[in-house]
């Protein structure tokens, strides 16, 4: 699903975020990737979605190389993306559904099902009866949710999470973790960057551990691993 | 990722996102009215000009051609007996391009003036009766070459004549409009360019406080072609608004100037009647406000879509 041939991302000002990466993971897995702020663990799901980059390398996404990605086609390919952010980037002046149902629109889907597909997504992330509310009403972890029903709402094949419980409680961050987890029971191909290293541990799932923009191996289960 | 059947055909799709747009940009103009009624104004005022010099050269035109439907060439002839006069008639009459004559001697020139007069005891001071003797020409074709030509082998059969065409103030006249006609294209296109790039400038600044919402959408898959849906109805509504303010602008315009500008004409004895303005006039005017609208507004987001472009 991903590969990524030694990969390096130099940005402008000269500051390297990834040197040399090279990873793969597989159609249906669920993997993370772990380190500390300023690993590169988002530069990494960024460079995936193609919203940077490399400066050197090749990165593989669905057998399509994101290098010879021709630009018109780039909405296209990110249309098959959920991509959830740590703040969750919702737009403040729309209601719930309304943010959910972003995706839907710009795929073209008929109202009717596009109604039915949000509220299937904000019951799947419990939050049917807020489908009104506006987003600044809601708390983080309410609002974090919502950023993860829209992520999922168009069923992209794969998911890329980047922090997605960075300001949640343990209870909380662990009842997102469980939505990536049924999610990829269902064949969703999963990426998600997090530093909360005991949580990760806890699911036994494999794990990419970037360090200065390097990859070392903390766990090599033959879904994820540095290739 | 997507179900066929779920989601909408291709035009069902397409229409909906249009009327999605178009609904969520007339809301945003809606929510910010002062800003949407200066650029109407703004737009407004640009069109009303040139379409008022317009209709001012318009009515000037049709004033021509009411004073056009029978132009004549008087030929004045000092000193011509009735006998002299006649054989000049004869002359003008084999003349190509004449329809017909009319032909006045001096002495009844004089006679006509007497009986005019209130008293005539000036003319009885008089030796010499100082009036001409005329030959009226009714040419045979009416445009300015033909009359042109007709004058000229006038003056050649009549050299003693002095020729004095009652049409040269028309082509005085036509070769002003003429001249107007194409000033107000270069002025109206100037205040036109200018409108657009106003409205240009408006929708650049409408997409950037868009910002996180395009970010979002970008990410999400969406094209330029979709982002840029919304600010294009947005340039259609100011277009709309521009246009209909224009011919409501233009409309009381006529009426506040109407009654000087006919009254200016008569004095110069002109039968001048400023028409007021048709509907055709105003679809034209609203035609051109979508338009400069339209295409402000693809320009303003050329531009802010390319400095936000994805990479």
């Amino acid at each position: 699903m991903i590969r990524l041939q030694r990969v390096t991302k130099r940005f402008a000002g000269g500051t390297e975020a990834l040197h040399n990466v090279s990873l793969r993971v597989d159609a249906g897995a669920l993997a993370f990737v772990t380190g500390p702020s300023g690993a590169g663990k988002s530069t990494l799901l960024r460079l995936i979605a193609r919203l940077e980059r490399p400066t050197r390398g090749r990165i593989l996404v669905n057998g399509q190389d994101l290098e010879t990605l021709p630009r018109r086609d780039v909405p296209g390919f990110r249309r098959g993306i959920g991509l959830v952010f740590q703040d969750h980037r919702l737009l403040l002046d729309r209601p719930v559904h309304a943010n959910v149902a972003l995706p839907l629109e710009i795929l073209g889907f008929r109202r009717t099902e596009a109604r039915k597909r949000v509220r299937a997504s904000l019951d799947k992330v419990g939050l049917l009866q807020k489908e009104n509310a506006s987003p600044q009403t809601l708390s983080a972890g309410e609002q974090q949710r919502v950023g993860i029903a829209r992520a999922i709402v168009h069923r992209p094949a794969l998911l890329l999470a980047d922090e997605p419980t960075g300001n949640l409680d343990p209870a909380l961050s662990r009842e997102i973790m469980e939505l990536f987890l049924d999610f990829n029971r269902v064949g969703m191909t999963a990426l998600i960057a997090s530093h909360d290293l005991e949580l990760i541990a806890a699911l036994g799932r494999p794990m990419l551990h970037l360090e200065n923009g390097r990859l070392e191996a903390r766990q090599q289960p033959p879904a994820g691993k540095p290739a | 990722m997507k179900e066929p059947a779920e989601r909408a055909g291709c035009l069902e799709a397409w229409l909906h996102n249009h009327a999605d747009a178009a609904r969520r940009s007339l809301g945003r103009r809606l929510h910010a009215p002062g800003q949407t009624l200066i650029l109407i104004a703004v737009l407004g005022f640009i069109l009303a000009l040139p379409a008022y010099l317009w209709l001012l050269l318009e009515n000037a035109r049709e004033l021509s051609a009411a004073v056009d439907h029978e132009p004549r060439i008087a030929l004045y002839l000092d000193n011509t007996p009735e006998t002299e006069l006649q054989a000049a008639v004869e002359r003008v009459d084999e003349l190509q391009g004449v329809a017909g004559t009319t032909a006045q001697s001096a002495d009844q020139a004089l006679a006509r003036y007497r009986a005019g007069l209130p008293d005539t005891a000036l003319l009885d001071w008089l030796d010499d009766n100082p009036l001409p003797a005329v030959i009226e020409v009714l040419p045979l074709e009416r445009t300015p070459e033909a009359l042109r030509n007709l004058e000229s082998r006038l003056r050649q059969a009549l050299p003693e004549a002095t020729v004095v065409s009652d049409h040269e103030w028309v082509r005085r006249l036509q070769a002003l409009h003429r001249a107007g006609t194409r000033v107000l294209l270069v002025v109206g296109g100037l205040l036109a360019l200018g409108v657009m790039l106003i409205l240009a400038v408006a929708a650049a600044s409408e997409l950037r406080e868009r910002n996180e919402e395009i970010a979002i959408s970008r990410i999400t898959g969406a094209t330029d072609r979709f982002l840029r849906r919304p600010s294009l109805y947005t340039g259609l509504w100011i277009g709309l608004g521009g246009g209909l303010f224009s011919f409501g602008l233009l409309w009381a315009g006529v009426h506040f100037t109407r009654a000087p500008v006919e009254s200016a004409a008569a004095a110069f004895d002109l039968p001048l009647r400023f028409a007021t303005p048709e509907t055709q006039l105003g679809l034209i005017l609203i035609a051109a406000g979508l338009v400069l609208g339209w295409v402000g507004a693809r320009i303003g987001a050329a531009v802010a879509l390319h400095a936000d472009s994805h990479p």
